[in-house]
């Protein structure tokens, strides 16, 4: 039965509501883990801020640039940490054989598990990204028209797509492999990589950045289109392609592994 | 022997660290995959300035004390927040209180396996290489038995911040919240992140006087020093010491004060 987008929204809004309501039952954790990702985030910037104190450009990227680069990096890693961080549970649901009850619903399973967590901390980042994001725009004295804001926010929501797929199919090794956490932990940490510009790499790191674990689509490539509209290198048009190219991939790997998934048991 | 019951547990963490052979070699790639963009990202910076050493530390050096860093890290992550917040939660705490064994020294030497392993498995690799790569950037001398007994101390006061702050745990339902900030804290102020060395005015003198900066910096700095003065040395080390005996004790009374204030769900 194909059901259509609204169908879908209407029960993410449900399944959204019931969540918040669930997790403001434990409204200490909700403050402190929001203070934990504000934490992080402004230790990043004082780290951005401690290394500019000493040198005045990295590679040719000005203190402004590279704040520009890191907003976006920040800003196009939330949808990751807010719509999909169930995929962190996937292991231990799919280990105890409780990953089962997802698979008898009569709507689409990834939707359904990624649906079922909303992570509210993650908005603490987005707001911290947006932020850097408009403060570094206006240093850069960088314009402000209606085209830049649409191309900014369709490339931020197209490289949003790419951690969002190398998460996906890192977590869906747990359908195949014991241990997966390392996986998972081994991916997530690519994140912290994706705020620098990729020429300081050699060639064949370059490459290997680019097109086998494409980390440099999460900002760079992207926000060179915003950065430097007059010299725009070809991968930044393709990005949104990338994206999407990958996230489906990922969604196949994903709904692969559940369908072999055959349960514990019990 | 009273050493002995400890390292029975130690023996039990070797064997249950060697178990999972996957998840070391994916973590292997991942901490080369870090230093990889490490040495980029500093050799750019670096650049900038024409290779010229700041704060009196050169691109070697930086690398070095960035690269080790993240070793020393590697082994001194235990973890011990996560263990106390979930045995809080599940109520298990009730039973490793009933251990004939303080707490305090169950949970360390429970994963004091681990840290063997780690050791040798990460760090002394990553020592060899570095030292090998960098040919004479890293003085082979007395520095290094300094380097050794500040190690040492270094992970009594990490385990000792960790206690502490895992028992923040009994008040509060918070566990990854708790966990990410204090792992920011430390790894920025303690110079894991960027070099204590580039820290400009008055952050640097405030850092100085914090107990985070005998973690990272404090044995890296010993052992990267090429001429120490021994009264530096002397001042290094008695300050880490200082910092062990005032966080274990810290760590014990808040433990004992915390403690009478535990709610447990039965079962």
């Amino acid at each position: 039965m194909k059901r259509g987008l609204g169908f879908y929204l209407r029960i993410y809004a449900r399944i959204l509501v019931q969540d918040i309501k669930s997790k403001m039952s434990y409204r200490a954790d909700f403050i402190i883990s929001t203070l934990g990702m504000i934490c992080t985030n402004i230790a990043g910037f004082v780290s951005f801020w401690i290394v500019f104190q000493n040198f005045p450009s990295v590679d040719g990227w000005s203190y402004y640039e590279m704040l520009f680069l890191y907003g976006f990096s920040l800003v196009s890693l939330t949808p990751v940490q807010c719509l999909f961080d169930n995929n962190w549970s996937l292991r231990m649901y799919v280990y105890s054989g409780d990953f089962i009850k997802y698979c008898f619903r009569p709507i689409n399973l990834f939707f359904y598990y990624q649906s079922e967590v909303f992570d509210i901390k993650g908005l603490g980042q987005l707001a911290f990204g947006i932020g850097t994001l408009v403060y570094a725009w206006a240093k850069l004295g960088l314009p402000v028209t209606a085209l830049m804001i649409v191309k900014m926010i369709v490339f931020l929501i197209t490289a949003s797509l790419i951690m969002i797929a190398l998460q996906n199919a890192a977590a869906a090794t747990c359908f195949w492999i014991q241990n997966s956490f390392y996986v998972l932990d081994f991916v997530f940490r690519f994140k912290d990589y994706a705020k620098y510009p990729i020429t300081i790499f050699s060639p064949v790191f370059r490459f290997i950045f680019t097109f086998l674990m494409p980390i440099a689509f999460i900002a760079y490539y992207p926000s060179l289109v915003i950065l430097h509209p007059d010299e725009v290198p070809l991968l930044s048009w393709l990005s949104p392609v990338v994206g999407l190219v990958f996230f489906f991939l990922s969604y196949k790997i994903w709904m692969y592994g559940a369908m072999k998934y055959s349960g514990t048991g019990s | 022997m009273k050493l002995k019951k400890y390292l029975t547990f130690t023996r039990a963490g070797i064997i249950e660290a060697l178990q999972f052979r996957l998840s070391t070699v994916v973590m292997v790639i991942g901490n080369l995959l870090y230093l990889i963009v490490t040495y980029f990202l500093w050799k750019a910076i670096f650049a900038s300035v024409n290779n010229e050493p700041i704060g009196g530390m050169t691109f070697y050096d930086t690398l070095i004390y960035l690269v080790l860093a993240t070793a020393l890290n590697g082994f001194m992550e235990m973890y011990t927040v996560w263990e106390m917040g979930r045995s809080i939660q599940s109520g298990k705490i009730v039973l490793d209180l009933l251990r004939p064994m303080e707490y305090r020294k169950y949970l360390f030497w429970s994963y004091s396996g681990g840290f063997v392993v780690q050791f040798l498995t990460t760090f002394l690799p990553t020592f060899i290489v570095v030292t090998a790569v960098t040919q004479g950037a890293v003085p082979l001398g007395l520095n290094l038995v300094w380097f050794m007994i500040s190690v040492v101390m270094a992970v009594s006061i990490n385990y000792s911040i960790d206690f502490l702050v895992g028992t923040v745990c009994l008040y509060t339902e918070s566990i990854w919240g708790i966990n990410i900030m204090k792992q920011v804290v430390i790894l920025l102020l303690s110079g894991a992140t960027v070099p204590l060395a580039f820290f400009p005015e008055p952050l640097k003198t405030v850092v100085q006087y914090l107990p985070f900066q005998s973690i990272y910096n404090a044995p890296l700095t010993l052992l990267l020093n090429k001429n120490p003065e021994p009264l530096a040395i002397l001042t290094t080390l008695g300050t880490q010491l200082l910092w062990v005996i005032v966080m274990l004790l810290l760590g014990k009374l808040f433990w004992r004060v915390s403690l009478r204030q535990i709610t447990v769900n039965g079962g």
